[in-house]
């Protein structure tokens, strides 16, 4: 067992960006493993995907079939194991998605793997593999050896930097693997979600008020924010808990996880389990008037003060800006 | 119907991060003073959705925990909310089971447990955020495993119709029983314990159970926790100057404006 492989995604024909910095986090694995690269793609049409995902693999291997789309946890399960027995790696990265969040934790209990999902970095000490993982919403950052064969990580979307695919010469290999019959599990219909506004997940920009909003008849400052950005409408728990606010813009543990380029936070203190939802934007910007919330050590930019009267003077030089 | 629902005990995620302490060789997280524990939100999902289940298709549900004695005390709560019973796994040689470890044991539990048709796992822990332990238990069971499941539709005597999340909506899946479910928040908001459950919570009796119980060793771990640090508790935030509100939110759009995020 030898190697460093890496499987990545494909969305409407072509690699995700997670899968490059998966390739990128992989080849710097590689170097220092002195083991060589290769790169995986399971997907029903890989012909544009396989020219855009090139990491400088010393092969390629290519699974492609109908019957990978719609997903299946079966038919990643197989497709996966078919690449591992034939490039033997010592290591396999993956993308962190709602799919490899399913297939990979069964690959890696079918192959008695160990496996660490959501990392956020990756070493290579003396042969083991050491990856970091924050747990507890972000608050405490873990550290873990990796053991067992092939030993497995998930990557974390954007704790990775991509890197310009080197024009390596590449062995493309096919694999062919038969559709499995679906056996105690059957796909009767896949829907995709309401496209009634921007759905908070995949929002660019997102306004949202927490406790510190104080009271419903304020939540209009969120909602003018939100209409001048263009951004979607978001909030903590406390205000579904006090009824304010539907559940289905509830940011964090129990709502939904979000990834926006700047998530602007409004009267957030910044709980563990709201924090463990913003883990992943970019840019993060609080306005509080407790200087020594929590949402500051998570911030990027802070504005100490009165949300009511920063506001409105935010969003009127924003109408200036966009005029 | 027989319903087997795992729950975990986790540091209450609603306290902010500055209140998360750790012991001094940095391996685990030190309970917060007066701040009791939880069930991890996901498995309160689960629990409910069986309690849902067992209302309208009549059946058993067991609480199956595992970790420290005092994990009892979720245990508890789950009896108050209306689980006929619950069963701790706690046993030393366990401190270091990781995902694997913890769901082989899982399984095992369930296995001795018998007769079991569904299983109900939240999707994830709060606290560890692993989201592997019921993939393991599946496998060890050789059961089918649906993940995250935000709706249970509907029930016959051979079947489950559930809704699964995917990036882009979710799909209806039919899966053949015994299976596993991986619960998450959209299915439902967990009820809180009534004034029996409470009464019975106080008078039941909940069984641990050790190694010798499992006639399983402590399973060699593949992953091994070396460190845990807490993140930077100081702001590195960069703060937007200004005597007045008005002069902030100017120079805070103007600041965004600057940076192309805008």
């Amino acid at each position: 067992m030898a190697g460093v492989l890496v499987f990545g995604d494909v969305a409407g024909g072509e690699p995700t960006a997670a899968s490059l910095e998966v390739a990128a986090a992989g080849a710097a694995l590689a170097e220092a493993l002195g083991e060589p690269l290769s790169g995986a793609l399971v997907g029903a049409d890989l012909a544009e995907a396989s020219q855009q995902f090139r990491g400088g693999f010393a092969c390629l291997y290519l699974v492609e079939g109908s019957h990978y789309r719609p997903y299946t946890a079966q038919a990643y399960l197989t497709a996966a194991q078919a690449v591992i027995q034939a490039c033997s790696p010592s290591v396999v990265l993956f993308t962190h998605t709602l799919e490899t969040r399913d297939w990979v934790p069964q690959l890696a209990a079918r192959l008695n793997s160990g496996l660490v999902m959501d990392c956020t970095a990756l070493a290579s000490e003396g042969g083991a593999l050491v990856v970091t993982k924050p747990v507890y919403g972000g608050a405490v950052l873990g550290e873990f050896v990796v053991r067992g064969a092939p030993r497995m990580a998930t990557l974390r979307t954007r704790a990775f930097t991509p890197r310009p695919a080197g024009f390596s010469r590449e062995e493309v290999t096919r694999l062919e693997v038969a559709a499995s019959q679906p056996e105690r599990l059957v796909l009767l219909e896949e829907t995709a979600a309401a496209a009634a506004g921007t759905r908070l997940q995949d929002a660019k920009i997102i306004v949202a008020g927490g406790r510190g909003i104080r009271g419903p008849d304020n939540w209009h400052f969120i909602e003018e924010a939100s209409a001048a950005l263009g951004a979607a409408v978001g909030c903590s728990r406390p205000m579904v808990d006090a009824g304010w606010v539907p559940s289905s813009h509830q940011i964090g543990l129990s709502g939904t996880s979000v990834a926006p380029d700047l998530y602007l936070a409004v009267g957030i203190s910044g709980a563990v389990q709201h924090l463990a939802g913003i883990t992943a934007a970019r840019v993060v910007v609080a306005i509080n008037s407790d200087s020594g919330a929590d949402i500051f050590t998570r911030a990027n930019y802070g504005v100490v003060g009165d949300y009511r009267e920063v506001l409105p003077a935010f969003i009127a030089r924003i109408k200036q800006l966009r005029a | 119907m027989n319903i087997i629902v795992t729950i975990k005990q986790v540091v209450d995620p609603n306290i902010p991060p500055s209140h998360i302490e750790l012991d001094p060789a940095g391996k685990r997280v030190v309970p917060p003073f007066g701040i009791p524990p939880v069930i991890n939100g996901y498995d309160a999902n689960a629990l409910e959705e069986a309690l849902r289940l067992r209302a309208k298709y009549g059946g058993r549900i067991t609480a199956l925990g595992l970790g420290e004695d005092s994990g009892r005390e979720s245990l508890k709560r789950a009896i108050a909310m209306g689980a006929d019973s619950a069963i701790l796994l706690s046993d030393p040689d366990w401190m270091h089971a990781d995902s694997a470890g913890v769901g082989r044991l899982l399984a095992a539990a369930i296995r001795k447990v018998g007769d079991v048709d569904l299983v109900l796992c939240g999707r994830q822990a709060s606290d560890t955020d692993g989201g592997q332990v019921l993939y393991w238990i599946a496998e060890a069971l050789d059961l089918p495993a649906v993940s995250p499941v935000s709706r249970i539709e509907e029930l016959d005597g051979r079947n489950v119709t559930v809704h699964r999340l995917i990036e882009e909506g979710y799909q209806r899946l039919r899966v053949e029983l015994p299976a596993l479910l991986g619960i998450s928040s959209e299915t439902n908001e967990p009820r809180l314990p009534s004034l029996r459950g409470t009464m019975a919570a106080g008078r039941a009796m909940i069984p641990g159970w050790k190694a010798p119980d499992l006639g399983l060793e402590a399973p060699a771990a593949k992953v091994e926790l070396r460190q845990l640090r807490t993140q930077a508790r100081t702001s590195s935030a960069e703060l937007i100057a200004g005597n007045l509100g008005a002069e902030q939110g100017v120079a805070l759009a103007d600041k965004l404006h600057e940076l192309g995020l805008i």
